[in-house]
């Protein structure tokens, strides 16, 4: 019984007069349900971090709706929406320690000091600040102050959690720990959370759901897995994915048996036919030019198929990283073990079919995913 | 050797930043220099520039001490993290300074600058003030202004720090090849240990203002000196696991959860010796319950990682361990299981000091190229 | 919420209003007084209303002052040109030597710079008679009294400490790594000077530049110590309307309308550049 904890209607930002201003938010529809956490991400300027303000109230909302827990908000100052958020620039209260700082909401809604007490510890305890409660925040390094603004978040009793950047300051061996241990916080306890990030892997991390933005649009609104596997479109597919997708320029042939894509080099993929749906078939055949993506880690080394020429192998420790010279442009693909590559060496890749995502290439809207064509 | 560094010491009001730090690059390699901020990486870049001076130590290029030489006497080449371009300049003239500095004709200072932003791929916005770029622009043109005076050493602070994720990926990519075209003796400063293994012909770890290790980066993943080293690559973090070292039937052995994990014969010595137990996340996996060895455990919660499936488990004991497998492999997503060790694949250090206890049949392979 | 900015917007236009009134309504009615005759100037209760008349400007001009009684030479022309002169020179000898010093302050952290720097400062800090009695009895013996150079010199203490401060902020601001950067791409310490300190700070240098003008031009006790009527700015000029037979408001007013409308074009014409040379300097200082 899924119950929507927040709702944003076709919710404007202008920045300036409405309709003439800088429109940083456009018409962005979000449902939330109860117990989710959900990922705004994109990069800077795209309007991520509107929208959490907006949430909050700390940014007026020109057009739209948000209703939290079924209660219209976006006229409410921000005391009277009960959220909780965690600020991306820390925002601890200078004058006092960092226990006191955590403890501030719980101890005006009137908690006994004991409780109040325990439920610090074990906050602190899971974020690995326990060492610096009894220190003020000046005193205590950039990390450390955004685990405290976190813990002061995490720790209140409310319907939202908003977390702003919550991790961008904190030190590279700690973020994979915290991440499981935040997740599995947040998750006992059925909490929702809003998580805005620029970092595609914290958000692939956390979040149930993500909502992709730029330039002030939603561009796709999904699980990372749908992401992952059906980017709604050209921007999703390259912006998200790590390395990004492989995306070369291809125009469709077919012929008795086989459906084949001829590359910029001459060069030609082919498939049978019976590997595609008829549909999409005829869908790409009427097209001009496709962009064909697949992902680094879906680009196999074969025995046979088509050549490509390593240009870099890099060895990460635990994935390798292999760039090659494919159809004219850089193909990049991903091995989990070592490469016995050098530069120069000729390979052979198989693509398969049901890893191919074929884009309209001027709009970037997806066409298909593997056999299945898109709406 | 290109570069020596020798005992170089240097504190700023009172606190010591470098420590007696000493390195050698040989012409035409690449040195990554890896290690927290604050390590005093950028501190060590500006010596080799030239902008400050040692307290102590002596640096020298090609041979001749630089004690005393200004810095653009020095033949170098530097490309900033924050990439400090010249503000009021086109980035055709920020691109061309070190040639004009070299006063070189106007025909070859043209097609100089013309190549390299070929080669950098910024040809159409040559005429643009920096601010007029984007920031994956500027970072390009700052490395084009670092190449165009073709310097024996280029040293790189961070250049791909603050360009975006995928940008970020194809210059990992591109840069190592561009920068071996060059046949310069590069430095190259990163606290993204991914960069560090795709950069380096070698890895200088820097903490506390000392070397605590220099060697190619399967050396350093493989055999990583410490445990702050082992914590420093790798992600997730290396788990790291209090144990004592027995002898058993079957040679030395730690225990886990009352589990048995065999370690190489040449840790009989170590026998008792309070020590860690360092286990990559990769060479941890998911066992049935009667295989050998299995250690019960309950997984917590698992996460999507860079093409990998990061799980968070906690033994009978309450250690945290973290396991990683790629993407798309079958696991546990919560609740109980069980993991086996790869036990080849751990790594002993010794509990006091965290230095690493070799095991004697470790062969360290060549680098990858 | 609405309803709360149009109440804003309603008390910030009066409380606006109410300052510009207060601040401008003086110059607006010198401004008036600068056309009309003693006489109107005088009467009770003021009005508005009169017939203008540009006798005020003429005698000004003309070097003649027609009093009641009699006729008045006045210099006001040739203090005008002092002035201008004055202005001018000292903020061009305060710029030679405060902008580089201001760059050695800023960049260059020697020992004791901090309090050479504010040693210069502190010169703004004591009055300026304080100053000027020794002073007055050095230049007699050297004989710099009553000369432009001495004035010039002297000028120094109003226009060096206001250069020195606003500059070195904006040097200040400049960071190191785009110096680093053009030393390092093989240019001299006197070329990274010259092509990167020195434009990248140019708005500051205009700003203090501007600002050291007007203060060197409104300056009257210097002048009034130091200069005879032939060196006098229009400052100390304007005393010689103060005549025995009366007081010619008329006069004062076109002459000071003369005098603030250089500084007041100049002002207008770089407003930007001020409010931004200033705030800075008032940060950075």
């Amino acid at each position: 019984m899924s119950e929507i904890m927040l709702q944003i209607s076709n919710v404007d930002k202008f920045y300036g007069p409405i309709d003439t201003g800088v429109h940083a938010v456009k018409d962005v529809s979000i449902d939330v349900e109860r117990g989710d956490i959900i990922a705004l991400l994109g990069s800077s300027g795209c309007g991520k971090t509107s929208t959490l303000r907006m949430i909050a109230g700390f940014e007026e909302v020109s057009r739209g709706t948000i209703s939290i827990a079924g209660r219209e908000v976006h006229m409410l100052p921000p005391v009277k929406r009960n959220v909780a958020m965690a600020f991306e620039g820390y925002s601890l209260y200078p004058t006092v320690t960092v226990r006191d700082n955590i403890a501030f909401a719980l101890k005006s809604s009137g908690k006994p000091a004991s409780e109040v007490a325990a439920k610090v510890d074990e906050i602190a305890e899971m974020l690995e600040i326990t060492g610096i409660l009894d220190k003020y925040p000046s005193s205590i390094s950039g990390g450390q102050q955004q685990r405290a603004s976190l813990a002061r978040a995490l720790i209140r009793d409310a319907d939202l959690y908003l977390l702003d950047e919550p991790m961008g300051q904190l030190e590279p061996q700690l973020r994979t720990l915290l991440r499981g241990r935040i997740k599995y916080y947040i998750k006992e306890r059925g909490l929702t959370a809003i998580l805005v990030t620029h970092d595609q892997t914290e958000a692939n991390a956390l979040a149930d759901k993500i909502a992709v933005m730029e330039d002030g649009e939603m561009q796709q609104f999904a699980s990372p897995e749908e992401i992952k596997e059906a980017p709604a479109n050209l921007f999703t597919g390259t912006f998200v994915g790590e390395p990004p997708m492989n995306i070369f320029d291809a125009k469709a042939a077919s012929s008795d048996d086989t459906f084949a894509f001829s590359l910029q080099d001459g060069s030609e993929l082919s498939f049978p036919r019976s590997a595609f749906a008829s549909a999409l078939q005829d869908r790409v055949m009427a097209m001009d030019r496709v962009a064909l993506g697949v992902r680094p880690y879906a680009v196999q080394r074969s025995e046979t198929g088509a050549a490509a020429r390593v240009l870099a192998n890099q060895w990460l420790g635990d994935q390798s990283h292999i760039a090659a010279e494919f159809a004219g442009g850089t193909l990049v693909l991903v091995e989990h073990d070592r490469a016995d590559l050098s530069e120069g060496d000729e390979i052979t890749v198989h693509l398969d079919a049901s890893d191919l995502h074929i884009f309209e290439p001027d709009t970037g809207a997806a066409i298909s995913h593997g056999a299945k064509l898109v709406g | 050797m290109s570069l020596v560094l020798k005992d170089i010491r240097k504190s700023f009001k009172g606190d010591l930043v470098l420590d007696g730090l000493s390195l050698e690059v040989p012409t035409g390699k690449t040195l990554v220099l890896f290690g927290p901020s604050g390590a005093g990486k950028t501190v060590l870049l500006r010596l080799i520039a030239g902008v400050i001076e040692p307290d102590e130590g002596e640096i020298s290029i090609s041979g001749r001490n630089m004690s005393g030489v200004e810095p653009e006497d020095r033949g170098i080449g530097m490309a900033f993290q924050n990439f400090a371009l010249f503000p009021h300049m086109s980035a055709h003239d920020n691109i061309a300074s070190p040639l004009t500095a070299q006063k070189q004709t106007k025909s070859t200072i043209q097609s100089g600058v013309q190549s390299l932003a070929r080669l950098l791929k910024i040809e159409h916005v040559l005429g643009h003030k920096p601010k007029e770029l984007s920031n994956g622009q500027k970072q390009r043109t700052a490395l084009a202004r670092a190449l165009a005076g073709k310097p024996d050493v280029l040293l790189l602070d961070d250049p791909l720090r603050n360009v975006d994720a995928k940008l970020r990926f194809e210059m990992r990519l591109e840069l190592p090849r561009l920068i071996k075209d060059q046949q310069a003796t590069v430095i190259y400063v990163t606290q993204d240990y991914k960069e560090a293994m795709a950069f380096g012909d070698e890895i200088a770890v820097i903490n506390g203002g000392q070397v605590q290790q220099v060697g190619s980066p399967a050396q350093i993943y493989l055999s990583p000196a410490n445990t702050d080293i082992a914590r420093l690559f790798g992600d997730p973090v290396i788990n790291l696991l209090d144990v004592t070292p027995k002898a058993g039937a079957s040679g030395p052995h730690v225990l886990v959860s009352d589990q048995i994990v065999p370690l190489p014969e040449n840790h009989l010595g170590d026998v008792d010796r309070a020590c860690v137990l360092g286990l990559r996340p990769e060479a941890l996996r998911f066992v049935g319950a009667d295989s050998q060895g299995a250690i019960p455990v309950t997984v917590e919660t698992e996460a999507p990682l860079n093409e990998k499936t990061v799980t968070l488990a906690v033994t009978a004991r309450g250690r945290e361990i973290m396991l990683s497998r790629p993407a798309g492999t079958p696991g546990p997503s919560t609740g109980p299981a069980h993991i086996g060790i790869n036990a080849r694949a751990a790594l002993l250090f010794d509990r006091a000091t965290g230095a690493l206890i070799p095991a004697q049949d470790t062969k360290i392979e060549g680098k990858v190229a | 919420m609405q309803s709360v900015s149009t109440l804003e917007r309603i008390l910030r236009g009066t409380a606006i209003s109410l300052v510009i009134f207060f601040f401008m309504f003086p110059i607006f009615w010198i401004f008036l007084m600068s056309f009309q005759t003693n006489e109107t100037i005088l009467r009770v209760p003021p009005s508005m209303v009169f017939e203008p008349t540009l006798t005020n400007y003429r005698s000004l001009i003309s070097g003649t002052l027609e009093g009641s009684t009699a006729t008045l030479e006045i210099r006001f022309m040739s203090n005008l040109y002092n002035s201008l002169f004055l202005s001018v020179t000292s903020v061009t000898v305060g710029l030679l030597l405060g902008v580089p010093a201001a760059y050695a302050f800023a960049k260059l952290k020697f020992r004791g710079s901090e309090d050479i720097a504010f040693t210069l400062l502190s010169f703004r800090f004591a009055p300026p008679l304080l100053v000027l009695l020794p002073l007055t009895i050095y230049f007699q013996k050297i004989g710099l009294a009553d000369t432009y150079l001495g004035l010039i010199w002297v000028y120094q203490l109003i226009v060096l400490p206001l250069i020195l401060w606003i500059v070195r902020g904006y040097f200040e601001d400049i960071p190191s790594d785009i110096e680093y950067a053009h030393r390092i791409a093989g240019h001299g310490f006197w070329s990274t000077f010259t092509k990167i300190a020195l434009p990248l700070a140019g708005p500051g240098i205009a700003a203090a530049g501007l600002l050291a003008f007007i203060f060197a031009w409104n300056n009257f006790i210097f002048a009034l110590v130091l200069a005879s009527a032939d060196k006098q700015p229009v400052t100390v000029g304007a005393l010689a309307f103060i005549t025995a037979s009366g007081i010619n408001y008329g006069q004062i007013a076109a002459g000071i309308m003369l005098s603030i409308a250089p500084t007041f074009a100049l002002a207008l014409y770089a407003q930007r550049y001020l409010v931004e040379g200033l705030s800075l300097g008032a940060v950075k200082g």
